[in-house]
């Protein structure tokens, strides 16, 4: 009875939507759903529409990336929704589920298909799929300016005409076409029900045996029928889609197998297909209607360069030298600037710190508590912003240039080798600038085994928030091959990677690697203004994180290390304790002292926390200087350090030699450091700090995409494990070869 | 018609069956399914002509018109092309 009502009440709504729609022209939000295929230049087309608008979060439930915006043009509000790039709308991929989900339940008032016009056909097949749903289209044909200088002809109105949808020639890359888009966007908003997508017809025999459906739907009266859209249900039921059938809790299938039986026979074939050739039938039959292509079709840049980068024996070694130039490009330029920060943390925060404070009447515990707990740990993680933002603003460029693809397809062979999917090779990219990204970018792999397995190998991926621990200790200890030591932290990161997978492949996860399919995008030049914005959104997560989370650690940490109260010497604090008990432990790779012990501990939250510690325990006595600049000199100081920094980039970026100065920050930690580490053992600990547990965010995301802890606690123990091996060889076999001193 | 696996770089072909299932284990039977499926979704299906990029290792790599797609060798031995 409740089934039946509901069922009413659904039915009146949809009829009453075309109402409601029509209010939107009066000022209420228009909701715009933008689909399209990947590599289409959606993203593209939504960052320069939206810019820093953008919200980024993820779908209910599934841990794709979800996008939205609020904007206003010509005095009207819109919300965009950005939906997963998708080929089509089958149930197969959690992009394809979510994009439908959305469409089917959500039902927003409108739909942008962003078409790439180079690559009609494919892009068509989504779109017949979208005009089922009896929801507005508008489409942009997106990368026009490319298809033109190939030579193409497109009939726009052509496909205006027999899809019955707008459709503006758009370039995401150029910004234009962006008005013409969101005239149509609002003319379409204003009149709905007058711009309802024409239905298309899908073959004689499918139209015929379609009536017979619905004709039995009419007479069956099905509950939950009004909540979807007629056509998009109806061909649904026809396809036996197992999501819509579940949906509808049907399992009687007894109608439907009548009407269908004869068409089954006819063509020899499952619905699913006979429907899903229909569809591209439907959209190649309207390519060669409206697309007049070049008879002679040129060699394209993209396939000159494909020749040299995927080419079977410069492939590889190409791709070495790109992450190479990464890593060089990304320290080089952003050392300076990391220096700059440290020295005004160091400097001037403290003094405003200390003269705001002190006149309140402030007890000194607090004012310490601010510099060395509170300034002195968020700024030892600060320093870092500039390293990160610059390796996610260049590994966004290898993902917008196309490259990144390529590295996956070079990949390919030597992830198989380790029972891994070319694909994971893009979380593992990924793990470099932080683990938790790469984690959630597991999602892009369809099958579990592999989701879990690169999930359980990014984390040996040194990310961004380990490499505060290795500058410190670099310029402490290797000051002269500063980038060779960190090179090989990494490369030692990845052979561990190769074999832990061989290792895993063999026990936890036996069984045939799936199959491989990408597409290779063309290369493009990503606009810089994309750039920032993407960069932005990967950066985002280390800077609230090192703005929250690790400011309340700084502050526990400070706690830890000056309670009991009265404590005189930082070993007898908590933390000191603590790392005293566990020091032991770590005696026989190198570093059994207190100091080491305690910043792991604490390191385990996030591991650029390690650096964070051993700054305050080592913090140094605060040696009065006689003159204390004033405010404005410190201002000035500050702007013409800045200068300094950027001309020290650029010069030590091409070669040009730089003039020695005297730095001050951090000279105490690195002094207090070679008192107590020695070369072998400092490697040895950063051995450990690359490979122990990882960071209890990593260990969250996890969690979160398996659903279970089983997955994080395997990390947790086999990573632990094996740094303390691995530092234990590396300390005790350098020790033997004389390495020790 | 011969598999698509074996087309040399530079050659073309259209697609002309894709064959399933005829000899796998029904486990192997369903990932080979759904990977067609996701094939098909990307423009490679019976009618379509494709251009070998490049052949050699586990994955190939085709020209569908402007696109290039990477697929499993696997796969691609079950996709029957005309030349």
């Amino acid at each position: 009875m409740s089934t039946q009502l509901k069922c009413k009440e659904s039915l009146e709504e949809t009829e009453g939507n075309i109402d409601a729609a029509q209010q939107t022209a009066q000022g209420r939000v228009i909701t715009v759903a933008v689909a399209g295929n990947p590599n289409s230049g959606k993203s593209t087309l939504i960052n320069a529409i939206a810019g820093t608008r953008l919200h980024v979060g993820n779908w209910a439930g599934v841990t794709v990336e979800k996008k939205e915006a609020q904007l206003e043009y010509a005095g009207r509000k819109i919300r965009l929704v950005d939906l997963p790039g998708t080929y089509s709308l089958s149930p197969y991929t959690q992009e394809e589920i979510v994009a439908r989900d959305y469409l089917v339940n959500e039902r927003p008032d409108l739909i942008v298909n962003v078409v790439d016009a180079t690559n009609l056909e494919r892009n068509l097949y989504l779109t017949v799929q979208l005009l089922e749903l009896g929801i507005p289209v508008v489409m942009a044909l997106n990368i026009y300016d490319e298809a033109q200088a190939k030579g193409y002809e497109i009939d726009v109105e052509g496909i205006e005409k027999m899809l019955g949808v707008a459709v503006v020639p758009t370039s995401a890359t150029k910004k234009t076409g962006l008005d013409e888009l969101f005239k149509s966007v609002l003319a379409a908003a204003d009149d709905l029900a007058g711009h309802m997508p024409r239905k298309l017809i899908y073959g004689e025999d499918i139209e015929a045996a379609a009536e017979q459906v619905a004709d039995e739907l009419r007479h069956r009266n099905l509950p939950l029928s009004g909540r979807y859209p007629q056509r998009w249900l109806l061909l649904k039921l026809m396809e036996e889609d197992s999501h819509v059938l579940e949906q509808m809790k049907l399992d009687r299938l007894d109608f439907l197998y009548q009407a269908l039986h004869h068409l089954k026979k006819a063509h020899g074939d499952d619905m699913e297909s006979i429907m899903a050739d229909a569809r591209y039938s439907l959209a190649s039959g309207l390519t060669r209607e409206v697309l007049q292509k070049p008879e002679l079709r040129q060699m394209e840049l993209t396939e000159k360069i494909d020749r040299i980068v995927l080419n079977r024996f410069l492939g590889i070694p190409i791709f070495l030298g790109a992450m190479w130039l990464l890593f060089k490009l990304t320290f080089d330029l952003s050392a300076p600037f990391g220096g700059w920060i440290g020295a005004m943390t160091e400097g001037p925060f403290k003094r405003w710190a200390s003269a705001l404070l002190l006149p309140l009447g402030a007890p000194d515990w607090t004012v310490s508590l601010v510099n060395d707990g509170v300034i002195a740990g968020v700024g030892s993680v600060l320093v870092f912003v500039p390293v990160i933002f610059a390796m996610m603003f260049f590994i966004t460029f290898l993902e917008g240039s196309g490259y990144m693809a390529r590295a996956a397809f070079v990949m390919d062979r030597t992830m198989h080798s380790i029972g891994l999917h070319g694909k994971s090779f893009i979380p593992m990219l990924l793990g470099f600038g932080c683990n938790v990204p790469g984690i959630y970018a597991t999602r892009t792999l369809e099958n579990p085994k592999d989701k879990v397995l690169t999930a359980l190998l990014v984390p040996l991926m040194s990310c961004g928030a380990r490499l505060p621990v290795y500058v410190v200790f670099v310029s402490a200890f290797f000051p002269n091959n500063s980038s060779t030591v960190i090179w090989s932290l990494y490369v030692m990161g990845i052979l561990l990677a190769v074999l832990m997978g061989l290792l895993f492949k063999r026990t936890l996860f036996r069984g045939e690697a799936p199959m491989f399919i990408m597409e290779l995008p063309p290369y493009r030049m990503p606009s810089f203004s994309s750039l920032c914005v993407h960069t932005w959104e990967k950066g985002k997560h280390f800077l609230f994180k090192a703005g929250t989370y690790i400011f309340a650690v700084s502050i526990l940490v400070w706690f830890l290390l000056n309670l009991p109260w009265g404590v005189q010497h930082k070993r007898d604090s908590y933390l000191g304790q603590a790392g005293a008990v566990v020091a032991p432990v770590f005696q026989p790779l190198g570093f059994g002292n207190w100091e080491a012990a305690s910043s792991l501990i604490s390191g385990v939250i996030a591991k650029e926390i390690v650096v964070g510690t051993m700054g305050e325990i080592y913090a140094p006595q605060k040696d009065e200087k006689g003159e204390v600049p004033t405010l404005k000199e410190d201002l000035k100081e500050i702007a013409v350090s800045f200068g300094a920094a950027c001309n020290k980039a650029v010069k030590t970026l091409f070669y040009l030699p730089v003039p020695e100065e005297k730095e001050k920050d951090r000279s105490s930690l690195r002094h207090a450091l070679q008192g107590v580490f020695t070369p072998l053992s400092s490697y040895a600990f950063m051995v450990f700090v690359l490979l122990y547990m990882p960071c209890v965010v990593a260990i969250a995301a996890m969690r979160q995409e398996f659903g279970t802890w089983k997955w994080a606690v395997v990390g947790l123990v086999y990573q632990t494990m094996l740094a303390w091996s691995a530092a234990l060889i590396i300390y005790q076999g350098g020790s033997f070869l004389g390495f020790g001193g | 018609m011969i598999p698509l696996g074996i087309l040399g770089a530079g050659e073309c072909g259209e697609i002309v069956e894709i064959l399933l299932g005829k000899t796998e284990t029904s486990a192997v039977r369903g990932e080979l399914e759904k990977t067609a499926i996701r094939v098909e979704d990307m423009g490679i299906r019976v009618g379509r002509s494709v251009e070998m990029l490049k052949n050699g290792g586990g994955t190939v790599l085709l020209r569908v018109d402007e696109s290039r797609i990477a697929i499993a060798r696997r796969m691609a031995m079950k996709i029957m092309v005309r030349r």
